[in-house]
């Protein structure tokens, strides 16, 4: 009953690829993971110095257990097979493809990945993949791509390509985000993967990142691309179970245990009989308080 | 391999180091300027001159001003501006990285 | 800009600026600087709320690496003497100063690199070695003479042939004439001006036109660049110098040298040439026959060398000056 534990996705943080202050540091700030950039945040001019620079920061920085992703340049351009090569050699957890539009473009992604891996002697399969999501195509499309490959492990709404693509801007309540954001999480969670929230870029508005942020874990996102180190305790803050949400789930957990050391196949709690939602849920706020440091070793609740 | 054109690659701003390599003619030549000379002077030209050899450049000037730049930012810079001086830049010797 | 003390903006200034970047952090400019030709200009960062220097060290490096995609890897920059170290902290080196402001380059070849081809004899150290700098656009009789008596009364000669090609004569044409002006003479070696004298770069009012305390500014840089860095390094103890009655800009050049040089290296000032008639030679008045046709008179201001040229290449010249090249000024 007890599955795999599946990896914390709360923070994706966004480090410009050309930026050696920032690709050595991206590490200290704990985010659940680092997303390199060799697309936008980086000129035309920079792109193989960026590549290289990314590439030698994988082999030698130590990012302690953040899953490393990096943004490669989009199939129409005369970067994206050297990123590809250069990455796949690298051994990086995860490659995000911008602007993705359909399964095919994925597919693609994977023949390259999958050459690589072997150029490279790195063992197959272990190159994931996840889909960023900037059009109308790409947000109906949305379960095709998730489905794509086994490789896929997750799906990324980003905003700014979305709302220009729609005829529109970003406005504060979000509204023109909704189906969006739905059809993105939808196909996620059919797909068995994680779905990430697009940024939101004005680092002056505290109170409008957590009204967005609040929203988007209620809808039930993983987690949310950040572009600024601060923005990353806020999320953590958001995603942080409440005290009773925690010592129920501990409740759950030990009437797990007790089953399993009964032999029983039934869990109950308080004579009342466990779904298996219910013990996903409980596995998740424990994990997610784990991750906030409000358990202690021996797994008991911490009075901050 | 013989450099075909100068080129430079990294920037001036802290953690990097800006290297600029040209044609040379007696080995290869290290100019460095960077506040840590004394401690990390010998270090920084060996990461320099060993990915030049990695090229198999045997002639070059090398021009470099260091902001403070780590082991592997001083190898990334280097064979960025490599590639570029051997104008293989699109089409990168992978075994180098 | 105003309040960093740069508020030079004459059209003639701005109108050479091949490019400007800026750098905003929200919709604030943080820093700003702009490139012409191969000189970094106009650079000014506000500090307030980064670390300090870090926009600085941007702007520079983004204008360096913009010089590199188009090929150009030496750079120079013009600057008050207080923010010299600034850009000696990121690897320039400085070439000169005086009271007005520092001239500084960096890149792969330097005044070093410069200097290490210019061509020396055996034993140059114990030798009298003195040096002419001339545009020569063309080489005259006049030229001939301060050459012929610099290679009397010394050892070695340099003649230094200014570098650029806004007149007449392109540079390789006018290093043509003065080599085979002076073929003859064994002593003498005939080296390009480079970057370093007379340039473009350094000395911009050589070739426009300009105020008088901006030419004492440049050539003070011009006459102290040749004397620490150049004379020192080839053992130059005399440099000549031809009169000048006609050129307000020469003329201030030449007081210069004589104020800037001594007693390291001493100025020898040579009376101009006058020619058969007894009008004074200069190259000036050769550009204006050869605009007039005039080719039977150019022939008693010029050696037969230079001569030879002209009549080959007349039509070449002639349009040149018809396309609108400026045939005035040195």
């Amino acid at each position: 009953m007890v599955n795999e534990e599946e990896r914390l996705r709360r923070t994706m943080m966004f480090v410009p690829g050309n930026n050696p202050a920032m690709v050595k540091d991206a590490g200290i700030y704990g985010a659940d993971s680092i997303m390199f950039d060799l697309e936008d945040a980086v000129s035309m001019t920079e792109k193989d110095a960026a590549r290289t620079l990314v590439y030698e920061a994988l082999s030698t920085v130590d990012y302690g257990n953040a899953e490393l992703v990096v943004r490669i340049n989009g199939l129409d351009t005369p970067y994206y097979e050297n990123d590809i090569k250069a990455m796949v050699k690298a051994k990086v957890d995860v490659i995000r493809l911008p602007k993705t539009e359909n399964a095919n473009m994925i597919k693609k992604l994977e023949q390259l990945v999958e050459k690589a891996e072997k150029e490279f002697g790195v063992p197959a399969g272990s190159i994931h993949l996840m889909a960023a999501i900037e059009s109308a195509k790409g947000v109906l499309n949305a379960y095709e791509i998730a489905c794509a490959s086994k490789r896929m492990i997750g799906l990324a709404l980003s905003a700014e390509d979305y709302t220009t693509d729609m005829k529109t801007h970003r406005y504060p309540d979000g509204a023109e985000l909704e189906f969006a954001r739905n059809m993105v999480l939808h196909a996620a969670r059919a797909a068995g993967i994680a779905a990430f929230d697009t940024v939101f870029t004005n680092m002056d508005d505290p109170e409008g990142f957590y009204r967005e942020t609040k929203h988007i874990h209620q809808l039930g996102f993983d987690g949310k691309s950040l572009v600024n180190p601060r923005q990353i305790e806020m999320v953590n803050k958001v995603y942080e179970p409440t005290r009773k949400e925690i010592e129920n789930a501990l409740n759950v957990m030990d009437a797990i245990k007790e089953a399993n050391e009964k032999g029983s196949g039934v869990i109950s709690m308080n004579g009342q009989m466990v779904d298996r939602p219910v013990v996903l849920r409980a596995q998740r706020v424990v994990q997610l308080a784990k991750a906030a440091h409000l358990l202690n070793e021996e797994g008991d609740y911490i009075e901050k | 391999m013989e450099i075909k054109r100068t080129a430079i690659a990294g920037t001036l701003e802290s953690s990097d180091i800006q290297i600029m390599l040209s044609k040379g003619t007696e080995g290869i030549q290290v100019t460095l300027k960077s506040d840590v000379e004394k401690q990390f002077g010998d270090q920084i030209r060996k990461v320099i001159t060993s990915v030049l050899k990695s090229f198999n450049i045997e002639n070059a000037k090398v021009t470099a001003v260091d902001k403070g730049a780590l082991d592997c930012v001083i190898k990334a810079r280097t064979i960025t501006a490599s590639q570029r001086a051997l104008e293989i830049a699109d089409s990168p010797e992978w075994e180098v990285l | 800009m105003k309040s960093l003390g740069i508020s030079d903006f004459s059209e003639q200034e701005v109108e050479k600026i091949d490019e400007t970047i800026g750098i905003y952090k929200s919709s604030k400019l943080l820093g700003t600087g702009s490139i012409a030709g191969n000189v970094l200009k106009y650079i000014g960062v506000c500090n307030e709320d980064t670390v300090p220097g870090s926009s600085f060290n941007t702007i520079v490096s983004e204008l360096i690496n913009k010089l590199a995609q188009k090929g150009i890897f030496h750079v120079f920059v013009f600057t008050k003497r207080k923010y010299e170290k600034s850009f000696q902290y990121i690897g320039f080196n400085e070439l000169a100063y005086s009271k007005k402001g520092a001239i500084l380059e960096s890149g792969a070849a330097n005044i070093e690199t410069y200097l290490s081809h210019v061509p020396r004899v055996t034993n140059q150290v114990h030798k009298t070695v003195a040096a002419i700098v001339m545009n020569a656009n063309p080489f005259t009789k006049g030229h001939r003479y301060l050459v012929e008596r610099a290679a009397r009364e010394n050892d070695l000669v340099y003649v230094f042939v200014v570098n650029n090609d806004v007149s007449l004569f392109s540079t390789s044409e006018r290093f043509k004439l003065v080599t085979r002006g002076v073929a003859d003479l064994k002593n003498v070696i005939v080296v390009d001006g480079g970057s370093y004298m007379v340039s473009y770069l350094t000395f911009p009012s050589y070739f426009l036109p300009d105020k008088e305390d901006k030419i004492k500014y440049q050539t003070t840089i011009d006459a102290r660049i040749f004397r620490n860095k150049i004379a020192s390094e080839l053992n130059i103890k005399k440099r000549y110098i031809g009169t000048e009655p006609f050129s307000k800009t020469t003329g201030i050049y030449n007081k210069v040298l004589k104020d800037e040089l001594p007693p390291r290296v001493t100025v020898v000032e040579a009376a101009r040439q006058k020619d058969d008639t007894g009008s004074v030679i200069t190259a000036t008045k050769v550009r204006k026959m050869i605009a007039a046709n005039n080719v039977k008179a150019i022939c008693n201001f010029v050696p037969q060398t230079t001569y030879k040229f002209i009549e080959d290449n007349f039509a070449e010249l002639h349009a040149r000056i018809e396309r609108g090249i400026n045939i005035n000024g040195n």
